[in-house]
């Protein structure tokens, strides 16, 4: 059965659809809107600290571009691209024809551009300045722009939790008949841990946001120091949502590198219950280790040990997802498409973050480098180096499934290569100049820090220039790209089971499964046994 | 809204055969978030409580908040009750339980009010102190929630009368009492907090 | 074929372990070791560098040879082989990493024990950081001065505080950070081992003036360091000084004292000025009032809220008299 024709086939993305598929599309379309804006925020950052002097932005304004380049990225960026794979894979990947709640998906959909032009508007009211994080009594006494900016991220939070919702029940809910969990799809695996995440913790970051606004706009007195106010109780409220946000930010990303290292190699998933058990326990894990972001904050000195261990800890999980990796491609038979080269590029660079997260989980070595440009570096290793290589490698692995069209690899190559370079051009210097002494969050720096910013600006000008070939490939083929087959990359998760892109109900028939998604180089017949293969194409 | 968007029983046969309803499981992971929502409101609470020491809780109406409390908690009772009566197939007695469980939500916001009235007489309000502010914050949202509560009621209630729920069809009533319930409980540790641990 | 991979893995662990050594005592990545702080901090820091040294190099090593041995031959459409896992290997990549991490969570808790503790008579230092400058206060001589200075040796407990907004003291040749919160006094101990001048920045996010706000630590032998002191005894109320103490240059132009900031507006045409801003005030009670009550008079260009309102608290009255009169007596 064909979708309606493609005349109106567009209009249906801008307008309320309950279809999960269309759902998913519109989230990392307009996702992707954001990076873009968030990265024009960054060539800002970067072109101002080109030079040491405050040259181009005074102070003030250059807050303001440093906080929205933060905010943005976060909440309307990685949060929501990783929750629109989710949102567009998770029924096709379990077997089934929608989410278990499709309005309330849509609508978690739809509090985004809302949200979206309220954070943009805020900039214009006297923008937010006190960084993503806020920090009172710095944000209770400035700009107007910050009540907005409090606002929208509220809203962006309960987008999250309806997502979540949806998220875990289809999956406990709707998987086809022969799919238990221990056949789920590690980029399952990963939702669900993530989900679990998103609904723990962020309840309590919007509790912590009403503060903040009640104080502003009301006057109430839960930061205000001279009557007893605690300015840590924010950092605490903070950072209890903030610490495993990142952790819902990598979670699914990891999840998509689970699936793309089978199909390339030809082999199966390496040690899929640990890697699915790795998940769970870094969410669970994620949920004790808040503090170690507040060791100078003053809080009980003895306290913070119990952080350190926490933290230090989770390195064992991710430690075992990195070599189960490892070992997944190791004598395989491996085929370079440009989803594998970002697979491989996420795991070089996430190494890299994940390493030097425990230099900051390591108390002493934190007391010096907390708030300085290394955690500038580490935060960008694994959110760029890790969860945007990741969210490439989907793009380029899924994009055939959803538009029915392929992508030029010859383009997506050269878009690694320049993204490779530009990450780590940008990023590593910034280690060794917080080393040195530089703060973060600053516009104007000691002149001795001037060779390492010069580079740092030149690799992120090396990674504004490599959206252009991805943008370039991106709308040229979804237009007139070569068409998909509906199993391009010969994999074996239900998704790859329908045609490219799926009729609006998904399956024809809903499959039958009878082994695990990366059963490559068994003897035994195919995983899943549709009732009629659809038509390719 | 498209065909395909209408569920279909088989639809979640994998969930059925551990015994579950998406609608109530959906449900259960709401009041879950609910509960960290709270959570982040109650810990400013008593972070705030041991470090200041909370004097003007003095003024608080143990007595009057305590009859409140027995209010909204048998309330929940008569939520179960509803539930019952709509499960067996008696309308008559589900939209008498109903009622009196509106009734009761709408007592419990009532007896909030007067306490809320009386602390600002006394000059505790929403801008007087920490106290003031985490109380007011704390159990203004509480209240929001059982202010919420009744409307959903109302609206069960509604659809009770036109007779679309019935003994086959009465999920939305225990839906709307899972979340009762979860109001109750958390009045329940707000009122012990608060009123009685001083 | 046992002993060739034996012998080969041992040849790469030596090479790693070797790589990891050399990067541990080669790197030079840090500041100055100016305390003992430092001293076992930057041990702490070599050890996880020589460690993290290994890991990367046998991860990326695997990862680049896996690429480049295990690439698909052409025309090899077969699958790789089924395996699916391997429990010992599983187990000792669980292992290793936990007894690691176990090893550096007790070296660290013992560095952090070490550094954590006070010496013995340890000079008291109160700190306190305001938009955009800081401020340290000698309390047995009742000195406020806008530059450090300690004497080589004695051990330090600064008691750090903000009077706005959070700040955070660091000094990177100390290896020593602690956040400056309003309302609260949080304790720093350290002991400077080296005679220099090292900055001191502001480690979190404060506003505007953020990155403008540093200063100097001078560590300086004992004498030079008592001397120092009774000359800022005797300066206390000279008013270039307080100028300069208060930490009006962080955000004030003003040419005989050197400062170029444009935060505020510049104080070199107070004189011109002074009288005319407000028929009925003279020129000294303008001045005055704009210190005491800065919200009072917003010269045209600047935003309200940005001068410390506290200066009525950490002056005397006859102090800011002179000081005003020192503004309007500028060539």
């Amino acid at each position: 059965m064909t979708t309606a024709s493609a005349s109106v086939s567009w209009r249906r993305y801008f307008w309320w659809n309950t279809d999960h598929k269309v759902i998913g599309v519109q989230y990392i379309v307009t996702s992707f809107l954001f990076f873009i804006l968030g990265g024009a925020l960054a060539m800002l950052v970067r072109s101002e600290l080109a030079t040491p002097a405050t040259d181009l932005l005074d102070g003030s304004t250059f807050n303001q571009v440093m906080t929205n380049h933060g905010t943005l990225m976060i909440f309307l960026w990685i949060l929501p691209v990783l929750a629109g794979f989710g949102n567009y894979l998770i029924p096709l990947m379990i077997g089934a024809r929608d989410m278990a709640f499709p309005r309330l998906n849509a609508l978690s959909y739809w509090i985004i551009p809302p949200a979206g032009l309220l954070m943009i508007a805020s900039f214009f009211a006297g923008g937010a300045e006190a960084g993503w994080t806020a920090y009172v009594p710095l944000s209770i006494g400035g700009p107007p722009g910050q009540t907005l900016w409090a606002l929208s991220v509220m809203l962006l939070g309960i987008s999250g939790i309806f997502g979540a919702i949806n998220f875990l029940t289809t999956v406990i809910m709707m998987r086809a008949p022969g799919l238990t969990f221990w056949r789920l799809p590690l980029f399952v695996w990963g939702m669900i841990a993530t989900s679990l995440l998103i609904l723990t913790a962020t309840p309590v970051l919007t509790s912590g946001l009403i503060m903040v606004a009640l104080d502003r706009v009301v006057g109430t007195h839960f930061f205000t120091v001279t009557s007893g106010g605690d300015p840590v109780l924010w950092q605490n409220l903070f950072w209890f949502y903030s610490h495993p946000a990142v952790y819902i930010m990598i979670l699914p990303a990891m999840g998509i590198i689970s699936e793309i290292f089978p199909v390339f190699a030809r082999k199966p998933i390496f040690g899929y219950r640990m890697i699915a058990m790795s998940s769970m326990a870094i969410a669970v894990l994620g949920l004790t280790v808040w503090a170690h972001h507040m060791f100078t904050s003053g809080m009980d000195p003895r306290l913070r040990v119990p952080y350190m261990v926490s933290s230090m800890v989770i390195a064992v999980p991710t430690g075992i997802k990195i070599f189960s990796w490892l070992a997944t491609i190791w004598y395989g038979k491996l085929r370079f498409t440009t989803s594998m080269l970002f697979a491989l590029g996420f795991i070089s660079m996430f190494l890299i973050g994940g390493l030097t997260g425990i230099f900051l989980a390591a108390i002493p070595v934190d007391l010096h480098v907390h708030d300085t440009y290394f955690v500038v570096a580490h935060l960008h290793f694994v959110l760029f180096g890790g969860s945007v290589s990741a969210v490439y490698a989907g793009l380029y692995y899924w994009f055939p499934k959803i538009t029915g069209r392929m992508l030029d690899e010859k383009i997506g190559r050269t878009h690694f290569a320049l993204n490779f370079i530009g990450t780590n051009l940008a990023y590593l210097p910034m280690f060794i100049a917080g080393l040195m002494g530089m703060p973060r969050r600053v516009a104007a720096y000691d002149p001795s820090f001037t060779s390492y910013n010069q580079w740092a600006t030149l690799g992120a000008l090396i990674l504004a220039f490599s959206t252009m070939p991805f943008l370039y490939n991106t709308i040229v083929s979804w237009a007139r790209g070569p068409k998909a087959a509906a199993n391009p990359w010969q994999a074996q998760t239900l998704e790859w089971r329908t045609s490219s892109p799926p009729p609006l109900e998904n399956f024809s028939e809903i499959p039958i499964v009878t082994g695990g998604p990366y059963d490559y180089g068994e003897p035994s017949a195919p995983a899943a046994e549709p009732a009629a293969a659809p038509a390719a194409g | 809204m498209s065909q395909h968007a209408m569920q279909h029983v088989e639809d979640f046969r994998a969930g059925h055969a551990l015994g579950l309803d998406h609608r109530k499981l959906g449900m259960w992971m709401f009041i879950a978030s609910e509960v960290m929502f709270f959570g982040g409101l109650i810990a400013a609470y008593l972070h705030y409580k041991y470090r200041l020491g909370f004097p003007e809780a003095a003024e608080l109406n143990v007595v009057l908040v305590g009859i409140n409390t027995m209010v909204l908690l048998t309330s929940s009772y008569t939520v179960v009750s509803a539930l019952a009566a709509i499960r067996q197939g008696r309308q008559g007695r589900f939209i008498a339980w109903l009622l009196l469980t509106i009734l009761l939500g709408v007592a419990f916001l009532g007896g909030q009010i007067y306490e809320f009235a009386d602390l600002v007489r006394q000059g505790v309000t929403l801008t007087s102190g920490v106290f003031g502010s985490s109380f007011f914050t704390l159990t203004g949202f509480h209240g929001l929630h059982v202010a919420g509560g009744v409307l959903w009621a109302i609206v069960t209630l509604v659809r009770g009368l036109r007779g679309t729920l019935n003994a086959e069809h009465s999920m939305a009533v225990e839906i709307f009492g899972l979340y009762w319930h979860f109001v109750d409980i958390v009045w329940i540790v707000l009122f012990t907090q608060i009123y009685l641990i001083v | 074929m046992r002993e060739r991979t034996l012998f080969f893995s041992a040849i790469v662990g030596i090479v790693l372990i070797g790589a990891g050594f050399a990067v541990a005592t080669q790197a030079n990545l840090m500041p100055p070791e100016a305390s003992t702080r430092a001293v076992a901090v930057d041990q702490l820091f070599r050890i996880l560098l020589g460690i993290s040294t290994v890991i990367f190099l046998l991860v990326e090593g695997a990862l680049v040879f896996a690429v480049i041995r295990f690439r698909r031959q052409a025309g090899d459409d077969r699958p790789g082989p089924a395996v699916h896992g391997n429990t010992s290997l599983e187990i000792l990549w669980t292992l290793i990493p936990a007894a690691i991490v176990v090893v550096i969570g007790l070296y660290s808790f013992q560095v952090l024990a070490a550094i954590e503790v006070p010496g013995l008579g340890p000079r008291v230092i109160e700190v306190v950081g305001r938009q955009f400058s800081w401020q340290f206060r000698y309390p047995e001589t009742d000195l406020a001065t806008t530059e450090l200075h300690l004497p080589v040796g004695q051990p330090v407990v600064f008691q750090i505080s903000s009077e706005d907004v959070i700040h955070s003291f660091w000094v990177p040749a100390f290896r020593a950070k602690l956040d400056a919160t309003p309302g609260q006094i949080s304790e720093l101990v350290m002991t400077p081992i080296e005679i220099g001048r090292f900055p001191i920045r502001c480690a979190e996010l404060c506003g505007a003036g953020h990155a403008v706000m540093t200063s100097e630590v001078v560590v300086e032998s004992p004498e030079d360091f008592a001397a120092w002191l009774a000359e800022q005894q005797a300066m206390a109320n000279d008013p270039a000084q307080i100028f300069l103490t208060m930490g009006c240059g962080a955000c004030h132009t003003l040419a005989s004292a050197g400062t170029t900031a444009t935060i505020g507006p510049p104080l070199d045409e107070m004189a011109a000025v002074a009288a005319t801003r407000l028929p009925g005030l003279t020129a000294q009670d303008y001045v005055v009032q704009s210190i005491l009550a800065p919200d009072d008079f917003i010269a045209p260009g600047f935003p309200p809220g940005l001068m410390p309102k506290t200066f009525s608290q950490r002056l005397t009255p006859d102090q800011i008299e002179r000081l005003a009169a020192f503004l309007l007596d500028q060539p």
